[in-house]
């Protein structure tokens, strides 16, 4: 502690003894300026007022540290006992106080000594005090508080222990906020040379746990030597908008409910994170934007930089992407900052997705992974009903032999087949950007084969169709799950069938083309009957920047070719209009599948 | 005379390549991607708007913006200011980025950015806080 005032220059030191009556009654010192490598002192003034019956002690004086430019004013006056000994100096109308910092507080030193060596006691009430940095990213508004101080010197070292009672006011401590007092903290240790031990530091903070923690620190740079942390009961609700939203503001957790307890043990040696162990214990936790919610969620999560631990994870029920998901149990093994699995099964409605030989690693601070997955058979009656869908009939399956993710991208070698309207649907070349952000991106290939022109028009009531279609579309891309391009033909498949257009089913084909065929049909003896016969049907569609360039299965000078008729009664329907407003066309194609476009026959 | 004329074609080959690149690069592209972007941060500006207003945020010259004076937010709310202003830039990020590649030139994000900041600017309101070489100043 001498080495405190060692460095210190006066600039001037002036010593007042102002006399009456023959004794001494104020004792009065002034420095205009002192320094000291920790910081700088302006306009001391220290007064020792002997006359009254309890004589006081008052200190004035501006205050800076060494990077700061502006001056603080402490004011402090304190009654000092005759008796040091026996004796507390209480010190009240205390003051710090500059721009940002309005601090009263209180002070009581009931001692200084004990035999000879330092031995202090004391305890500071903070009254309704506010400060901030410049910034105003580390602030306190009306903090009241009481902060009990014990402080022994033996030989080298100093030990304190210390209660800390945070009784009101708020504190913003970027990034965490906290709204009210209530929390305590009780800690012991000791002071060597410029490194701070704490033995034990225990932090309640209302309503959310409790905090054990010992640790050493390097005082020069406030580099943590060690650290041992304990969080035996942590009441997630409470302490998730506290402790965790703060810190999971660039991840997909960062807007969840979530209800549970968890606990949390870490060990860091030289400022690195050593081991960890994380339990979540009944927890429910759901995405505010309906992307993701898991249920009943019981996880045990070690870690250690040293050696490979074995994770468990398991939850009754969840929903992804409003797909219900059912209760699954993982198991995985992870390696410093990479993870394994052999196999995980993820029940998703009557079917799962099993993926298989999952590999995980975490470089850079990006996530890449590959696994192979298979769906086992989903029925698309529950799948088409969840995604708010018209509801389809058949089975979903899948084998993907390899997925890979990288950097926000999901990329599949391999292929998803639909078994659906008796036909099947084949999804190649699939890749999706970021499913959970704010503009997924999709790309894929899709094969239809063989579908049921019976079931698929019923499905979508677009007006009966007997027959078999075929369809390719290649190169499609979705935005935020709409398409923005592809290059699609769709048409009847080949070979023998029952092949059967109704007249409705003519009318809307038509209203997409733009119209025409329809108004033929209505003005003609065709309107008689019910249904025609046809030979080929087709449609085309190029979409590029919201225009789709439509064609048929024939070109003719004035259009195209959709529905060629073949037998009797046979029908051709025509499209004429070439170019159509994506947006357009899928209105046209609602109100088709809305019914509001019934055949009207005259 | 060989130096202006000289210099004539200097001039005039930076006034054509220039123009060349902001007529080529449609600002008002619109793709389901921008469009949800969008979305997001007209349904965000409502919470910066009273932000912008006191100084607490402002327009940084590279088309982002930044807390700006922190003070000026109840100490309650510093937390919400933080996660929104995390949040509109990296929906900011992503709309250059989804611009250039709507324009079928994802090399010009940064172009495209640097654009969007003098737009952002210009079309601040007045009190609005915004950034220039010198540092922040009041519209």
């Amino acid at each position: 502690m001498s080495t405190l005032f060692r460095h210190v220059i006066s600039a001037f030191c002036l010593l007042l003894v102002s006399t009456s009556a023959g004794a001494v009654t104020e004792i009065s010192i002034k420095a205009a300026r002192i320094e000291h490598p920790l910081g700088d002192a302006q306009d001391v003034n220290l007064q020792f007022n002997l006359n009254k019956r309890l004589p006081t002690l008052s200190l004035t004086a501006k205050l800076k540290q060494k990077n700061e430019n502006d001056f603080t004013q402490l004011s402090i006056r304190c009654d000092v006992p005759q008796f040091i000994e026996f004796n507390a100096f209480k010190c009240s109308e205390g003051l710090l106080k500059n721009t940002r910092i309005n601090l009263p507080f209180s002070l009581e030193i009931s001692r200084l000594f004990s035999h000879g060596a330092p031995d202090i006691k004391a305890a500071l009430q903070l009254k309704n005090a506010n400060f901030s940095d410049e910034a105003g990213l580390h602030a306190a508004e009306k903090l009241s508080g009481n902060v009990a101080i014990a402080l022994k010197q033996t030989g080298q070292v100093w030990k304190w222990n210390t209660a800390l009672d945070w009784q009101l006011g708020e504190v913003f401590w970027q990034p965490f906020y906290l709204a009210n007092g209530g929390h305590t903290l009780v800690a012991n240790g000791s002071f060597e040379g410029d490194v701070l031990t704490v033995k034990t530091a225990q932090l309640k903070i209302k309503s959310v746990g409790e905090l054990v923690a010992g640790g050493q620190v390097q005082l020069t740079d406030f580099k943590l030597i060690n650290l041992n942390a304990n969080l035996p009961d942590l009441n997630l609700n409470t302490a998730y908008p506290l402790l965790f939203k703060p810190l999971l503001q660039k991840t997909a957790f960062n807007d969840v409910e979530i209800e549970g307890k968890a606990t949390l043990s870490l060990q860091m040696i030289n400022s690195e994170l050593k081991l960890f162990e994380l339990r979540l214990k009944d927890v429910d936790l759901a995405d505010r934007n309906q992307k993701f919610a898991l249920y009943k969620l019981n996880a045990n999560f070690p870690w250690s930089f040293d050696s490979p631990k074995n994770v468990s994870l398991n939850y009754e029920s969840g929903e992804l992407l409003n797909l219900p998901l059912g209760k699954t149990n993982i198991q995985a093994e992870v390696n410093r900052y990479s993870l394994i699995s052999p196999n995980v099964r993820l029940p998703i409605l009557d079917g799962a997705l099993r993926l298989s030989d999952i590999s995980a690693a975490r470089i850079g601070g990006q996530w890449y992974w590959h696994l192979s997955a298979k769906l086992e058979p989903i029925s698309m009656a529950d799948f088409s009903t969840q995604l708010n869908l018209p509801k389809m009939q058949g089975k979903a399956s899948a084998e993907i032999p390899l997925v890979t993710y990288s950097a926000g991208m999901l990329t599949t070698d391999g292929s998803v087949v639909l078994h659906v309207f008796n036909g099947s649907v084949t999804v190649t070349q699939l890749r999706i950007q970021s499913p959970l952000g704010i503009a997924p991106k999709l790309n894929a290939d899709i094969a239809l084969r063989n579908l049921d022109l019976g079931d698929l028009t019923r499905t979508f009531s677009f007006g009966a169709i007997e027959g078999k279609l075929d369809g390719d579309i290649e190169g499609l891309e979705l935005q935020n799950w709409t398409p923005v391009r592809f290059d699609a033909m769709v048409q009847s498949s080949p070979g023998k069938y029952p092949k059967k257009i109704s007249q409705r089913a003519v009318e809307n084909i038509s209203a997409l083309g733009g119209g025409g065929a329809a108004a033929a049909v209505q003005r003609s003896f065709l309107r008689f009957f019910e249904q025609f016969n046809y030979g080929k049907m087709g449609l085309s569609c190029q979409l590029r920047n919201d225009i789709c360039e439509m064609g048929g299965i024939e070109s003719t000078p004035h259009g195209y070719v959709i529905v060629k008729g073949s037998g009797i009664p046979a029908i051709t329907v025509m499209g004429y209009n070439r170019t159509v407003g994506w947006s357009e066309l899928l209105a046209r194609i609602k109100r088709v599948t809305d019914g509001n476009s019934k055949a009207i026959i005259k | 005379m060989k130096k202006i004329l000289f210099s004539l074609v200097l001039l005039l080959s930076t006034f054509f390549t220039s123009q060349f690149v902001a007529a080529a690069a449609d600002l008002e592209v619109n793709t389901p991607a921008i469009s949800a972007i969008k979305n997001s941060m007209q349904a965000r500006h409502g919470q910066l708007a009273a932000h912008y207003a006191s100084g607490a945020i402002g327009l940084t010259k590279d088309g982002l913006i930044a807390v700006r004076d922190a003070n000026a937010v109840p100490l309650k709310d510093r937390g919400g200011l933080n996660s929104a202003v995390t949040a509109e830039n990296a929906d900011r990020n992503k709309l250059y980025k989804e611009i250039a590649t709507a324009n079928g030139h994802p090399e010009w994000q940064a172009e495209i950015q640097s654009t969007f900041a003098g737009r952002w600017i210009d079309k601040a309101q007045v009190g609005w806080w915004v950034q220039s070489a010198g540092g922040w100043v009041k519209k």
